[in-house]
């Protein structure tokens, strides 16, 4: 259908005291309280694994990654359980803020942070979740 | 950094998830880093107890891919049993049966789907396990837990498995049957 390639629908979140969005596609579900087992020499935004449904998915905590201040009070932390690729990443948030569509009009490139795509209009920061989780040393990533 | 803004297309082609995207770069956890939370034995069973009526009945640990809240169910017009209703299961639609048919116990006492049935019992619990047809579910009135236990210490039916009997756990605090989650409903 032509009306879904000119609006998008993201599961937009908080991080801190800033908005941001993933593609609903990407999302599997949403655990409310996640324990993950710590894993030696796992990077320093990687919390551990958990085990899923039999496979073990590693959690990532986006404060480490992404910039924002203090959270609301109000937060209730979840973990989003989303799909990479044909893995899964389960992604630590400080709330949820609900599915969210927007049209092509009210998006507007933004490059300032990595792992950032663009922002809409109601302040949505759009993420490339493929990049904001790429290993920083890996060879082949686009200088900012 | 390129002085040309990337377009929105351009941009949505890259926030869009798409199956066959990679996932390089993710870093790579090996499981054999994690901490195993007990150390077990190579050949021990692991089983999952629950209760019907008044007896205790297990299934393999490992057919059991989920544990549910026992909710209300949606309701198939004309259903025989063992169905009971269906659930969605994020999106997935998955067949809810009554394993208390075939092992010849009093079904529950009242309906689990549609809109007018009661509020299912706080202890009851929907086991999903997985099947060659996909996900099915179990709806048993409570769940124990899980009981690790050696072979040697189950007692199993003479000339092989009877129907859908795998075996006889005996506990301190009675016995407990192992059966085959396929056969409670097929």
């Amino acid at each position: 259908m032509s009306a879904d390639l000119q609006a998008v629908d993201v599961c937009a979140f908080w991080v801190g005291d800033a908005v941001y969005g993933i593609d609903v596609a990407r999302v599997d579900e949403i655990l409310p309280r996640v324990v993950p087992l710590p894993v030696a020499d796992a990077p320093a935004h990687v919390e551990g694994v958990v085990h899923v449904q039999g496979t073990a998915v590693p959690i990532v905590n986006l404060r480490r990654l992404l910039p924002g201040g203090l959270s609301p009070r109000t937060a209730k932390p979840k973990v989003i359980l989303a799909r990479l690729g044909r893995r899964r990443v389960g992604l630590r948030v400080d709330g949820m803020a609900g599915v969210r569509r927007y049209t092509l009009a009210d998006i507007r490139p933004a490059t300032s942070v990595r792992g950032v795509l663009a922002i809409t209009g109601d302040e949505c920061r759009l993420l490339d979740l493929r990049e904001l989780l790429a290993d920083p040393a890996a060879p082949g990533r686009p200088d900012l | 950094m390129s002085a040309v803004p990337p377009t929105v297309e351009a941009i949505l082609a890259r926030f869009r998830y798409r199956p066959d995207e990679e996932s390089g770069g993710l870093a790579e956890l090996s499981t054999a880093n994690v901490e195993p939370d007990r150390a077990s034995g190579g050949d021990e069973l692991q089983l999952l107890t629950f209760g019907l009526g008044k007896g205790e009945y297990a299934v393999g640990l490992g057919t059991v891919t989920e544990i549910l809240r026992a909710r209300t169910l949606t309701e198939i017009p004309r259903a025989r049993p063992p169905l009971l209703g269906v659930l969605n299961l994020r999106g997935t639609i998955t067949p809810v049966y009554d394993p208390s048919l075939r092992l010849g116990l009093a079904g529950p006492a009242q309906p689990c789907a549609g809109p007018d049935c009661p509020r299912p019992a706080r202890a009851a619990r929907i086991l999903v396990v997985r099947t060659a047809l996909g996900p099915a579910g179990l709806w048993v009135d409570r769940v124990r837990g899980v009981q690790r236990v050696r072979p040697g210490a189950l007692e199993r039916p003479r000339g092989g498995p009877t129907g859908g009997v795998v075996g006889v756990l005996s506990t301190p605090e009675g016995s407990c049957t192992i059966v085959d989650p396929e056969w409670l409903f097929r």
